[in-house]
């Protein structure tokens, strides 16, 4: 699918404002262009990229905010934007620091309100905030009216009323944003509970590296409005250059170091060796080893008294990545999708 | 429009959030004191050396400013503390949980709006027995025109609904209508009568709000309250009114399904 804004320039200078008032000049911009994917029922997956990659565009698409210039979505079988009211049933949405809650009420009444307008049973309604204040601990707040919670508080309160009609489709833009490490990690928790135990789909967008290594087993990589990759962690770091160093200390420090294929002593500090890929293989090449099957592979070869893997940060790895924006597209295909753009 | 739990749940939003907030209750309890105080007073000083103006006695003028003050109440209902204005909503990106609730967003809004002015007219109500005990309010002539009072009031609130509509359905071409909303207030408070009756106005300026719809929410119910419009006059009014509902529907319908194609939310 593809969407494109079509928006008014304004000209620079007091000529220029009167010219665009009489013949305003519009040009117009495309923010997402080709995307086209498919995530399977009970899976995560994480859209990335950079800011004003397209990602949020995608995903307003998705839930039915914004309607395609071109192709078509579908999410649990829904056309989103053109059934509206089916496709809210069938979904959840968090969108960062904007809450959907009612500032001024308690949040529980707030949970009263998505109850009625959702049409949950009182019975249902119960047990599933039962549920949600185990994982999220929200009793000792949910009596507080919104406009008093802490980000962290309102964001819980936010992720808990977009699942409280159970829906099978997730979509969470950027949730975590804002958020102490603490918080942070009661959140993934959560999520995992939800795509682990209760077999929802969810679609998240982060700037949170360690939100992806936690949390996602897919990753779509976009930039400037197309997909650039479609795969596993595992697959961006081999692509865009992840790279890894195993030290190791020998039992026996005169063995014989015979090469191992992909695979470089890069130098000796002390009795310890350093491994890295071979000279002239950039980490992430084809034929580099990845870093845990370096790490396999020296072990089976030498008697090591100490081992240890240092890899390159995601962070870095997704640099790379970004700046890479012309890289071949990846896919995966999964079966039963539960979410499908084109 | 069913009504549900739902749709309760939904019209009562405001009135919760205000009942939660007791120091707003007091300082709009506060407002209506002295603006009715002033207002008699200030009405009772200008029929001092004079029995009749503009076709109004020195009773029905100061009634009909009196319940203009008391009728403002009931849709006059500051949401920005609440952050619940339509141009918050779209300030904040958070317009776009309207578009993910299996309910309309129109139906979303008018309800919200019915909540709002079911519980201004509580304040209208209470404001009014008050006056009326206090002998600063007299009573409609005859039951008939009560009831025709009654009837046009209804219906100018529906056009003051349609007319709130339009201007929050503005923000979604122009993110920003702060300026739109203080003509409309001011326009609404001149033009409708809340300053003053607009009998005391020039032919012209009669003739011109006549084009417009304003006085179809607060000067038609209120002149037929007070009887400056005689009950044989009234029908021709409450046509006009319901006239300015159709259209005002028509239109509205029209910018809703056109605002729902370009919901755009600021960042991301």
């Amino acid at each position: 699918m593809s969407r494109v804004f079509h928006t008014t320039v304004r000209r620079p200078g007091l000529r220029g404002a009167l010219r665009s008032l009489v013949s305003p000049e519009r040009v117009a911009k495309t923010a997402v262009e080709d995307v086209s994917f498919t995530v399977g029922a009970g899976q995560l997956l994480a859209l990335l990229g950079p800011n004003g990659a397209g990602k949020s565009t995608t995903i307003k698409m998705l839930t039915g905010i914004l309607t395609p210039t071109a192709g078509e979505a579908r999410v649990a079988g829904v056309v989103p934007y053109r059934e509206r009211e089916r496709n809210a049933r069938n979904i959840g949405a968090v969108f960062g620091q904007r809450t959907q809650l009612w500032w001024d009420l308690p949040v529980r009444e707030s949970f009263a309100i998505l109850r009625d307008i959702y049409g949950i049973g009182e019975p249902e309604h119960r047990a599933r905030l039962e549920e949600f204040d185990e994982l999220l601990d929200l009793s000792s707040f949910w009596d507080t009216r919104v406009r008093h919670l802490s980000l962290g508080q309102r964001v819980r309160c936010d992720l808990a009323g977009s699942l409280l009609h159970d829906p099978p489709v997730v979509f969470l833009d950027e949730p975590t944003i804002g958020m102490d490490v603490v918080v942070k990690e009661q959140v993934r928790g959560f999520l995992r509970h939800q795509v682990e135990r209760r077999g929802r789909t969810v679609l998240l967008t982060t700037h949170d590296m360690t939100e992806v290594a936690r949390l996602a087993e897919r990753v779509v990589l976009i930039n400037h409005g197309r997909i650039v990759l479609d795969g596993s962690l595992d697959e961006i770091r081999r692509r865009f250059g992840g790279t890894w160093q195993v030290r190791a200390t020998l039992t026996d420090s005169e063995a014989c170091l015979d090469p191992l294929p992909g695979i470089a002593l890069l130098r000796r500090e002390g009795a310890q060796l350093v491994f890295g890929p071979e000279s002239g293989l950039q980490g992430g090449e084809r034929n580099t080893p990845t870093a845990h099957e370096a790490l396999r592979r020296i072990i089976e070869r030498f008697e090591v008294s100490d081992i240890a893997l240092e890899e390159s940060d995601l962070e870095d790895v997704m640099r790379a990545a970004y700046l890479r924006a012309d890289a071949t597209v990846g896919s995966l295909a999964s079966t039963e999708p539960a979410l499908r753009s084109g | 429009m069913a009504i549900n739990t739902s749709s309760v749940r939904v019209a009562w939003i405001t009135p919760l959030g205000e009942l939660l907030a007791p120091p707003r209750i007091t300082a709009g309890l506060l407002r209506l004191l002295v603006q009715t105080v002033l207002v008699v007073a200030l009405w009772r000083g200008l029929y001092a050396d004079t029995e009749v103006k503009a076709g109004l006695t020195r009773e029905q003028a100061v009634s009909y400013a009196v319940l203009a003050v008391l009728a403002s109440r009931i849709r006059n209902l500051d949401r920005s503390a609440s952050r619940d204005e339509v141009i918050q909503h779209l300030h904040f990106g958070t317009i776009v949980y309207w578009f993910l609730r299996p309910i309309p967003p129109q139906r979303y809004y008018a309800l919200r709006a019915l909540g709002d002015q079911a519980y201004g007219l509580i304040w209208l109500l209470s404001g009014y027995a008050l006056c009326l005990a206090t002998g600063v309010v007299e009573l409609p002539a005859s039951p008939e025109g009560a009831a025709v009072a009654a009837l046009s009031l209804l219906l100018g609130q529906w056009v003051l609904y349609y007319v709130m509509l339009l201007i929050d359905l503005l923000c979604f071409w122009t993110l920003r209508n702060q300026a739109a909303l203080l003509i409309l207030v001011f326009a609404q408070n001149l033009l409708s009568g809340v300053y003053a009756p607009l009998w005391y106005f020039p032919d012209w300026f009669i003739t011109m709000s006549g084009f417009l719809p304003f006085q179809a929410t607060l000067a038609v119910p209120l002149s037929l309250y007070v009887g400056r419009i005689p009950l044989h006059d009234a029908l021709p009014q409450l046509a006009v009114q319901a006239g300015w509902v159709v259209l005002l529907a028509v239109l509205t319908r029209l910018l809703w399904h056109r605002a729902a194609r370009r919901v755009v939310s600021q960042g991301g």
